[in-house]
């Protein structure tokens, strides 16, 4: 197989949530010396875009998002040690700090969310459901997290993801995060009321959204 | 004897009834809260929100128990009481109805994921389901309403579920939302094939709530006839969430856009309809004569 042949191979299993294929492909990678900042760029990251572009035209939903983020994950894991060995960075994009506010045990999106954030190359501290807003912030503080992600789902919680702005000021830190929300009843025009960085209207959105901010391709 | 609702279904369009956690907010119910609580700590406020739905006009109301499955209610720390707020949330429903109006147990989703999503099996939800169908026909409910299902899978293992305990006639709603290629939920089945899959698994009406307004829900209630003779059953919300000139939060169709679309929701084949998210007894209320003057 050419080089080209096995980046379209990896992409292609990530399409199609192959995880078995996607962990072989990165073993295979690792074992022939290929140079494996070039597999996740060119080879896995054109997977997951395919994914997300699937998603948005319909035709992917969320038992396949999460399919592919699982194979995703499952290659990362098999690159990751011998990058580290390699002593190479992996540009990871950023680290991410994400949760449904307090008051809100729904979690479905915010979940989805955190494992396409993590397909994205981002490194996420997922705070689960029902998170009190000082957690974010002391979360954030204590990894070094560059964005807070505050997902609701309704509307007599969503006002939450304001006061964590709110708190975020108080506190001097405002400028120090990119935060960003998202649930059903949020919307651009809710984020620039409660001065947030950005809304997404779903998971792959979401990860463009993040990449953006954070200055990545 | 009242008549069973679906033979009523057969001679004229029932009225169903709007939002119930809104009214419950409204009400004092804090952030974080399970609402089924309030069955048993504020029930003369959830019997005052029954009796104001059907004072409205409104044939069924919906018992407060939507997150009353064990599982979801275990979130709050509550699996261990489903039996008791399930009971007592079809007895209040049951204590607020006038002689001839219906109460429907509301079974909603449970929160959580089948396999491979998820960590449960369907016998996991079926039992789940089993025991809150079992604790709202033993309150009183005339008939179950599984609703805003997001998965087929588990709306059937609902089915299922209530169908090992209860007698009662089961209804089931899904959420779908609108693409250019028709009407999908979130886990990408379509409406015409939930409302094949549903009637074969012995529901007795089907239908679609929440996600879409009031002027989208025609369009998904024909998809839905084009897979089922069983009577529809359509609860719209009233738009989008948006933030008032108060800051305070609203839905974007306000009443009056609302209920305009009502008609073509009928003439597309819904035989029950209500309201979802946004809607309140003031909705109700104007559905309730529009649904008359289409009668007429």
């Amino acid at each position: 197989m050419t080089k080209n042949e096995i980046l379209a191979k990896m992409s292609e299993a990530i399409v199609a949530g192959d995880r078995a294929a996607a962990a072989t492909l990165a073993g295979e990678a690792v074992r022939s010396g290929l140079d494996l900042l070039e597999v996740i760029e060119q080879g896995y990251v054109p997977g997951i875009q395919k994914v997300g572009e699937l998603w948005e035209q319909g035709e992917y939903f969320l038992p396949e998002l999460i399919t592919s983020a699982e194979a995703m994950k499952e290659a990362m894991a098999v690159l990751k040690p011998e990058l580290n060995r390699r002593n190479i960075g992996t540009r990871m994009s950023g680290r991410v700090v994400i949760g449904t506010v307090e008051g809100d045990i729904h979690d479905i999106g915010k979940n989805l969310v955190a494992s396409m954030l993590q397909a994205g190359g981002f490194e996420v501290f997922d705070l689960g459901a029902d998170v009190k807003l000082e957690r974010f912030i002391e979360k954030a503080e204590a990894v070094g997290a560059g964005m807070i992600c505050l997902s609701a789902l309704l509307t007599t919680t969503m006002t939450n993801q304001g006061r964590l702005i709110g708190l975020l000021r108080d506190k001097g830190l405002r400028d120090k995060y990119k935060v960003l929300v998202g649930g059903a009843p949020a919307s651009h025009k809710w984020a620039e009321e409660i001065g947030a960085d950005g809304f997404a209207e779903n998971a792959v959105a979401a990860v463009k959204l993040a990449k953006s901010l954070a200055g990545r391709p | 004897m009242t008549r069973p609702l679906l033979d009523l279904v057969k001679t004229r369009t029932v009225l169903l009834d709007g939002a119930m956690g809104t009214e419950l907010m409204a009400r004092g119910l804090a952030q974080g809260v399970a609402p089924e609580l309030w069955n048993v700590e504020r029930p003369e406020i959830v019997k005052d929100i029954h009796a104001a739905y059907f004072a409205a006009g409104a044939d069924v109301v919906s018992t407060n128990s939507f997150g009353g499955t064990p599982l979801k209610l275990s979130a709050h720390g509550l699996g261990g009481r489903a039996y008791e707020l399930n009971f007592t949330a079809a007895r209040l429903a049951r204590e607020a109805a006038p002689a001839g109006r219906y109460v429907a147990g509301s079974m909603g989703p449970t929160g959580k994921f089948l396999k491979p999503q998820g960590e449960f099996s369907e016998e996991d939800f079926g039992a789940a389901y089993a025991e809150q169908a079992r604790a709202l026909s033993d309150g009183g409910a005339d008939v179950l309403l599984v609703e805003t299902q997001y998965d087929l899978r588990e709306a059937v293992a609902a089915i299922r579920g209530a169908r090992r305990v209860s007698p009662l006639p089961v209804f089931v709603t899904m959420t779908f939302n609108a693409f250019p290629r028709g009407y999908f939920t979130l886990m990408g089945d379509s409406a015409a094939k939930s409302a094949a899959e549903l009637d074969k698994e012995g529901a007795v009406a089907v239908g679609a709530n929440c996600t879409l307004a009031s002027d989208q829900m025609a369009g998904c209630v024909r998809a839905l006839q084009a897979a089922t003779a069983l009577p529809l059953i359509a609860q719209a919300n009233a738009g989008q969430p948006v933030v008032g000139p108060d800051g305070r939060i609203g839905y974007s169709q306000a009443l009056e856009d609302y209920v305009r679309f009502v008609p073509e929701i009928v003439r597309a084949g819904a035989r029950f309809v209500g309201g979802c998210c946004g809607t309140n007894p003031s909705f109700i209320r104007a559905m309730a004569r529009v649904i008359q003057e289409e009668r007429s």
